[in-house]
C-alpha cells in the first residue's frame, strides 16, 4: 500500500482499498480581510457521498433466527389465515412461511447470540442496542399487569447477552423498515461519537397467535435478525442511504389503495435518487436485496428502476415470505453463505414500511 | 364533448336558419330560436324518426354535422361500432335523402391512427398497425364508410384530438378519461402510465375545437377534405405534462403538497400491463377503477406521434382562426376542475 503523508489515514485506507490513483490535496491558506480561510483544492477523483468511505461503516455480521414450524400458503388458507385465495398468492411468488410458538424476545435473543458466537466482538465492547419491532407486542414482554408495558425486550438482551457498556433504545413505528432504520442510525451514530466502534441492531416480530399471515398481500413471516454495525468492517460497507416517510398514507386500512398506487413512484424516484447520488448505475448493482414482497411487484419495480430480473435475490421469497423488518438481511447473510458475493461488489437493498416508509440503501459487499 | 360550444356558434352562422338537433336524451331544452330537438337515435333506421318528421328534416337540411358517437374507450368493438359505424351509416342514408344538402361533416378522431407512431397527417387514414381500443377501430371503420360514399356525399372529416376544456376561462362541460386520469392522479391514485418521457400529450380546447368545426362545415367546407383540429407541436411532452400537473396541483391546493404524492411513473407498455394484471386480480375496487381509465386510453402514449395540422392551420388561418396554447389555457382546465371538485358542468338538464 502507497502512503499519502500528507493525508488522513482513513483516506489512505480507502485509497488502498479502491485503488484509486494518486490524488492530492492541495491546501493553501489565505489570509482575508483578517480572517483565515482554508481553501481546498482536489485533485483527482474520490467520493464522499459519505463519511463511511474514511471509516469503513458498514455491517461486518449478520445472524438471523426463524421458527422451526413452516406452513405452505395452503395450509395458512385452510386455517383461515389469509384474505386472498392460496392461489393468487402463489401466483405473486409466496409458498410458504414461518410461524413462531416462540416469543419475539426468544427470537431476538436467538438471533443476537449467535451473532456474537460468530462475530468476534466481546460483549462489552458494544456501545449500542437498537431494538426493533414492527408491531406493539414486540416492544414489551408480556405480564398479566399494566405495568408490564415497561419491561422491555430491548433491555432484557442487554441483560441477557451481558452488553454491560451498551446504550440502549427501540425503534418502532417504522414497520417493516424498523431494522434498516437501526442500520441507518447505527452508522449515524459511529460516525458522530468517535469512540464507539459496534453498534448491536436487532429486529424481532411474531404476529399474535390467529392474526391472518397476509398484509397488503403479502404473507408474513414471524422471525428475527441481528446485524454487527462497526466502524471498521471488512465487509457489507454502507455507502449511501436514502428514505422517506409519508405521512398522507398513516392510515393503511383507510388508504390500502393510495398506498398500494403511491409504492411504485416512490420507490422508483428514491432508488433513483440514490444510485445517481453514489454515482452508481443500475447495471453496476451485482445484486438487488429485496424486502420479500410478491415477487409480481418486484417485477414490476426492477423495471421502473431499470435492474435486470438476474440481479434481484428472489429465492427468499417463496420459502420465507416477507419476514417483517428482517428480509434484506436475512438475504445478505443468505448470498453471502452461498458465495454469491465477492469483495466490491455493489447492493442495493430496498424496503418499505407501513406508516409509511420507503427506503434504499447501498451497500458495497 | 364539444356541443355546448358548437351550437352557440352554428346559430350565429347568418346563413343558417334553422338547427335540429338529434339526440336520444330526454327533458332537453332549447336554449335558442333557430334549435329544434329532435328525439332520434342514430342506431336505428331512419334514425328512429317517424316518417313525416324525417321527411321535413330532410327537406329542410342543408348542412349535416355527425358528431354522434359512442366515446367511451372501454366499449367493446360491437358496442362502440353499433354507434359510430353503424351509425354513421344511417346517417349517411339519411343525408342521401336530403335533396338540398351542401355539407356532411363527420366528427372524427385523431386517433384512428391506432397504434401508428411518428407524424400523422391529414391526408393519412388506411393502416394495419392496429387501435389501442375499440373505440379508435370503430371511428376509422366510421371514416372508412365516409371515405367510401365519397362520390355521392359531399363529406368533410374532422378528426379532433382529446378535448380538454375551453380556453376562455377552462370550463370542462363533460368528463372524458383524462379528466378522470387527472382526477386520480389527484387522489394518488395514478401509479403509472404507459408511454416515454417525449411522447407528446396532444390536447385542444373546446372552443377552439367547436370554431374549427364551424368553419369545416360552413366557411371553408370542401368535400374530400380532412381536418386535423389537435395540439400538434404545441404540445406538452408526458413527462412535461405531468410536472406541469404537480405544479398546478401545488399551486392551486398549497395544502396538497404535503401529501408528497409522486407523479405517476413512466413505464413501458408490458411493465404497464403487468401492473394493471396484478391489480385486476386484487380486486381492489378503487385501484381497479383508476386502472381501467387508465388502460383505456394511455396505451396511445406508447406510441408516440405527431399530430399534423399544417393543412388545417392554413385553412383556420384564412378564417382568423388561432389556435390557443396549451400553456395558456391548461392552468385553467386544472384550475376549474379543483374549484368544481372534479365535477364537470352539470348537466342535469342540458340546455341545446
Amino acid at each position: 500500500m502507497r502512503t499519502y503523508h500528507h493525508l488522513p489515514a482513513g483516506v489512505n485506507q480507502h485509497l488502498a482499498r479502491s485503488e484509486t490513483q494518486p490524488l492530492i490535496l492541495q491546501w493553501n491558506v489565505a489570509v482575508n480581510q483578517g480572517r483565515s480561510s482554508i481553501r481546498l483544492r482536489i485533485c483527482g477523483k474520490i467520493e464522499f457521498s459519505t463519511a463511511s468511505h474514511l471509516m469503513n461503516l458498514g455491517i461486518s455480521a449478520i445472524e438471523y433466527a426463524l421458527p422451526s414450524k413452516s406452513v405452505s400458503v395452503r395450509e395458512l388458507a385452510e386455517a383461515g389465515l389469509l384474505v386472498s385465495r392460496a392461489e393468487q398468492l402463489q401466483s405473486f411468488g409466496f409458498d410458504r412461511c414461518y410461524i413462531s410458538d416462540e416469543s419475539a424476545d426468544e427470537l431476538a435473543l436467538r438471533a443476537a447470540a449467535a451473532l456474537l458466537d460468530n462475530c468476534g466482538v466481546r460483549p462489552e465492547s458494544v456501545d449500542l442496542l437498537l431494538y426493533a419491532g414492527a408491531i406493539a407486542p414486540s416492544h414489551h414482554i408480556a405480564g398479566g399487569q399494566f405495568v408490564s408495558n415497561f419491561n422491555y425486550p430491548a433491555t432484557k438482551l442487554q441483560y441477557e447477552l451481558s452488553l454491560t457498556h451498551a446504550s440502549v433504545a427501540g425503534i418502532s413505528q417504522a414497520g417493516c423498515m424498523g431494522l434498516t432504520y437501526a442500520a441507518k442510525f447505527a452508522s449515524d451514530f459511529l460516525r458522530s461519537n468517535g469512540e464507539a466502534k459496534c453498534v448491536l441492531c436487532v429486529s424481532a416480530d411474531v404476529l399474535p397467535k390467529g392474526v391472518q399471515r397476509e398484509i397488503l398481500y403479502n404473507v408474513i413471516s414471524d422471525g428475527a435478525c441481528a446485524l454487527m454495525v462497526t466502524r471498521n468492517s471488512v465487509q457489507n460497507r454502507i455507502v449511501a442511504h436514502r428514505s422517506v416517510t409519508k405521512g398522507y398514507y398513516w392510515d393503511c386500512i383507510s388508504r390500502k389503495n393510495e398506498i398500494l398506487a403511491a409504492y411504485f413512484p416512490t420507490a422508483k424516484n428514491l432508488v433513483q435518487d440514490l444510485l445517481r447520488g453514489a454515482g452508481c448505475a443500475p447495471e453496476d448493482l451485482r445484486m438487488v436485496l429485496p424486502h420479500n414482497v410478491s415477487y409480481r411487484s418486484w417485477e414490476i419495480l426492477l423495471d421502473l428502476i431499470g435492474v435486470k430480473k438476474e440481479q434481484l435475490f428472489a429465492a427468499n421469497i417463496s420459502q420465507k415470505g416477507h419476514v417483517i423488518a428482517a428480509d434484506n438481511w436475512i438475504n445478505l447473510k443468505d448470498a453471502m453463505t452461498a458465495n454469491l458475493l465477492i469483495p466490491g461488489d455493489k447492493l442495493l437493498a430496498f424496503n418499505f414500511g407501513l406508516g409509511a416508509n420507503w427506503a434504499a440503501t447501498l451497500i458495497e459487499h | 364533448m364539444v356541443g355546448q360550444d358548437l351550437l352557440p356558434k352554428i346559430c350565429s352562422e347568418p346563413n343558417v336558419e334553422r338547427v335540429f338537433v338529434l339526440t336520444r336524451r330526454n327533458g332537453v331544452l332549447s336554449s335558442h330560436r333557430k334549435i329544434e330537438v329532435v328525439h332520434g337515435d342514430v342506431t336505428r333506421p331512419d334514425l328512429g324518426l317517424q316518417y313525416h318528421l324525417k321527411q321535413s328534416v330532410a327537406q329542410a337540411t342543408t348542412t349535416i354535422i355527425h358528431g354522434a358517437a359512442e366515446t367511451s374507450f372501454s366499449s367493446d368493438l360491437s358496442a362502440a361500432s353499433a354507434v359510430n359505424v353503424a351509425g354513421t351509416e344511417n346517417m349517411m342514408r339519411f343525408a342521401a335523402g336530403c335533396p338540398r344538402l351542401k355539407a356532411f361533416c363527420h366528427l372524427s378522431t385523431v386517433y384512428v391512427s391506432g397504434k401508428r407512431t411518428g407524424t400523422i397527417r391529414e391526408e393519412d387514414l388506411e393502416h394495419n398497425f392496429g387501435f389501442v381500443n375499440a373505440y379508435e377501430q370503430s371511428k376509422y371503420e366510421a371514416e372508412q364508410l365516409v371515405a367510401s360514399q365519397a362520390q355521392r356525399l359531399p363529406a368533410t372529416v374532422v378528426r379532433l384530438s382529446t378535448i380538454l376544456g375551453r380556453s376562455l376561462d377552462g370550463a370542462v362541460t363533460k368528463s372524458g378519461a383524462i379528466h378522470y386520469a387527472l382526477r386520480f392522479f389527484f387522489h394518488s391514485l395514478a401509479p403509472m402510465v404507459p408511454g416515454m418521457k417525449e411522447s407528446p400529450v396532444d390536447l385542444i380546447a373546446s372552443d377552439y375545437a367547436a370554431e374549427s368545426i364551424s368553419i369545416a362545415a360552413f366557411d371553408q367546407f370542401t368535400p374530400g377534405s380532412t381536418w386535423h383540429i389537435c395540439g400538434s407541436s404545441d404540445a406538452f411532452s408526458l413527462e412535461q405534462f405531468l410536472e406541469e400537473t404537480l405544479q398546478l396541483f401545488y399551486q392551486n391546493r398549497p395544502a396538497w403538497r404535503k401529501r408528497a404524492i409522486e407523479k405517476p411513473a413512466i413505464v413501458n407498455l408490458e411493465t404497464f400491463y403487468l401492473f394493471v394484471r396484478s391489480v385486476e386480480e386484487l380486486g381492489e375496487s378503487v385501484l381497479k377503477n383508476s386502472v381501467a381509465v387508465l388502460k383505456s386510453f394511455a396505451p396511445q402514449l406508447a406510441y408516440p406521434k405527431l399530430i399534423s395540422d399544417a393543412s388545417t392551420q392554413h385553412a383556420l388561418q384564412r378564417s382568423g382562426l388561432t389556435r390557443p396554447e396549451i400553456r395558456d389555457y391548461y392552468p385553467k382546465v386544472i384550475r376549474f376542475l379543483l374549484e368544481n371538485n372534479w365535477e364537470a358542468t352539470p348537466q342535469e338538464q342540458v340546455r341545446l
